[in-house]
């Protein structure tokens, strides 16, 4: 019995790692063709380079504004997700040391609101954002996302029903105001649902293609998405260049998901459930 | 602290002054908590109801963001947006994407979480393989497919099939091959993801429960249908409400991978929405669009929360 399940362990982990490796090969494909010259990677795109070609890491930064678009995105998913976390964690709190019935009302239409597709609503947003000048700009995207703060008060309210509130009236009494509660209290007893939907928004906001699109237009606010979207037309022809913007587009993506995986993985399940 | 004797005193001596000063006191806490709320309700007004109004009102009218002077049109726009060639080609292909994705990526992630869950070598290697090309953003996977399945050099799909000696295939300027793919991107996006979310209901199963089932000389098919399946239907519904509603959302993936083409074979719902609207500045034709948009996002909501918890009971 026991042989037989090593045995069968064995086979399942050669067929997994098959098809690890086949799931993989774009990644491969990508990180290999950027060290070939245009002529070496159209003859073997899947051989490894016989000597190492640096020059298309050069070229792109040279030729692409891609710190200026990292900036940008730091800026906008670092705002935003702060944001987010601010005015969701607040309703919550407000929610559950108020419940009243206008209140339950209220929560019950956020819930709508949660379900209405983005592309309901965007062209009044659109025109919206425009009266107010803030088309075309980092702060108007911003604008746009603190939408998000909605799916974040339904998780954090959620987490904040498990937490023991005797503590919150402890520090009542000893004189705490309420602001100064939700600061020095709440804040610090939900950091772990808050870094959870802080990671999954992050993944949301810095990966966007469809507000920046639609909202951002002027090369100097680009996005690092929107900044690969445009190199597809510069780089058509040589694109092992594309694909090494790819990979120093990815590479951040890359650092974020070894650092947070645990977090990625608990958003997955709670963002999954609630969602 | 002068205030919470007053509490004290105002519970203890009704009708008296200090219950005066109590009330006050509870207002003034009751509307403190109230404030936290206003943010919130600050982006529901402006993001949600009043835009959601608006489009409302816009679908009746023959606005186009340029003219101040609307006209009520009736449902002129929804009878337009019915008889379009392109909005119909964009829903059926809409529905076609959400369908498939879900049906595809529902019956590999399954398997996969399953075998992700048993004790082989370099396991957390090949999970985390499976759930990287979920971090990145699609639109960029989008691109760099489009890349790979081209007909010029750069496509390495069709190097493969040359070297095999079979003639270069048109992945994306057929039109089905064009669904295909998109199809076959989205799955490969995200069928690891949606293993993993199985994979964390799975080790919430206890292990006796399994152990039990064998000493009742329950076999491995009949484990998994009468076991693993009823207690993984929870993922079930969740999974496949974000792949639907993901999929009829879509805009990403087609976008990148074929710009919608060819001519409106991978064209969405959300493209048709933005073209019409900030592209043609047609408001009130795009609003009429989007209104039936949310409604059959909502639709199919309801629909699946109702069969699934249907199904859930049975299981």
């Amino acid at each position: 019995m026991h042989r037989q399940n090593s045995k069968m362990l064995a086979l399942l982990s050669i067929t997994m790692i098959a098809l690890a490796v086949i799931m993989g090969l774009p990644f491969y494909y990508i990180i290999v063709n950027t060290l070939k010259t245009q002529q070496v990677a159209g003859n073997s795109p899947f051989g490894l380079p016989s000597r190492l070609f640096l020059d298309n890491y050069l070229s792109v930064f040279r030729t692409v504004p891609i710190l200026r678009s990292a900036l940008n995105t730091l800026y906008i998913t670092g705002a935003s997700v702060f944001l987010m976390l601010l005015i969701g964690s607040m309703a919550a709190y407000g929610m559950i040391t108020r419940r009243t019935a206008l209140n339950r009302l209220f929560g019950a239409a956020l819930l709508l609101a949660f379900m209405v597709p983005f592309q309901s609503t965007l062209i009044p947003l659109y025109q919206m954002l425009a009266r107010v000048h803030l088309v075309d700009s980092l702060n108007g995207l911003v604008v746009m996302y603190s939408a998000g703060s909605i799916f974040c008060y339904f998780l954090i309210l959620g987490y904040m029903r498990t937490v023991p509130f005797e503590i919150i009236e402890a520090a009542r009494i000893d004189g705490c105001g309420t602001f100064g509660i939700y600061w020095r209290i709440v804040l610090p007893l939900i950091r772990p649902i808050l870094i959870t939907v802080g990671v999954f928004q992050t993944m949301w906001v810095w990966n966007d293609f469809i507000t920046p699109t639609v909202f951002l237009s002027s090369p100097v606010n680009k996005t690092l998405v929107l900044q690969v979207y445009s190199a597809v037309g510069q780089f058509a022809i040589n694109w092992p260049a594309f694909m090494t913007l790819t990979v120093i587009v990815l590479f951040p993506v890359v650092v974020f998901f070894i650092a947070m995986q645990k977090h990625i993985v608990n958003g997955l399940v709670s963002g999954g459930i609630k969602g | 602290m002068n205030i919470d004797r007053n509490v004290i005193v105002g519970v203890a001596l009704p009708g008296t002054v200090p219950r005066m000063q109590t009330l006050r006191h509870w207002w003034r806490e009751a509307m403190a908590r109230q404030v936290f709320l206003l943010p919130i309700a600050v982006v529901f007004l402006a993001l949600f109801l009043i835009p959601l109004g608006q489009t409302l009102w816009y679908s009746l009218t023959d606005f186009n963001g340029y003219s101040r002077a609307l006209r009520f049109v009736g449902i002129k726009n929804y009878v337009r947006a019915f008889t379009d060639p392109s909005m119909i080609a964009s829903l059926g292909y809409t529905f076609f994407y959400a369908v498939s994705t879900t049906i595809v990526v529902t019956a590999l992630a399954i398997p996969l979480a399953i075998a992700l869950n048993q004790h082989f070598l370099g396991r957390n290697a090949v999970r985390a393989v499976f759930f990287f090309p979920a971090i990145p953003s699609i639109a960029v996977l989008g691109l760099v497919w489009s890349f790979i399945l081209s007909p010029l050099p750069s496509g390495a799909v069709n190097t493969v099939i040359g070297l095999v000696g079979l003639g270069s295939v048109p992945w994306l300027s057929d039109p089905m091959l064009a669904r295909l793919s998109t199809v076959l991107v989205s799955v490969w996006g995200q069928t690891g993801w949606h293993a993993i979310l199985y994979l964390a209901y799975l080790q919430s199963i206890p292990s006796d429960f399994y152990e039990a089932a064998a000493i009742d000389g329950a076999n491995a098919r009949q484990r998994f249908f009468h076991l693993t399946l009823p207690l993984l239907a929870p993922a079930v519904t969740v999974s496949q409400m974000l792949l639907l509603t993901g999929g009829l959302k879509v805009f990403d993936l087609p976008y990148t991978l074929t710009k919608g083409g060819p001519g409106y074979a991978t064209t969405t719902l959300s493209q048709v929405i933005i073209r019409r609207g900030l592209g043609e500045a047609k408001f009130g034709e795009a609003s009429a669009l989007a209104v039936v948009f949310m409604l059959l996002v909502l639709a199919v909501v309801v629909a699946q929360f109702a069969i699934s918890r249907r199904l859930e009971r049975r299981l």
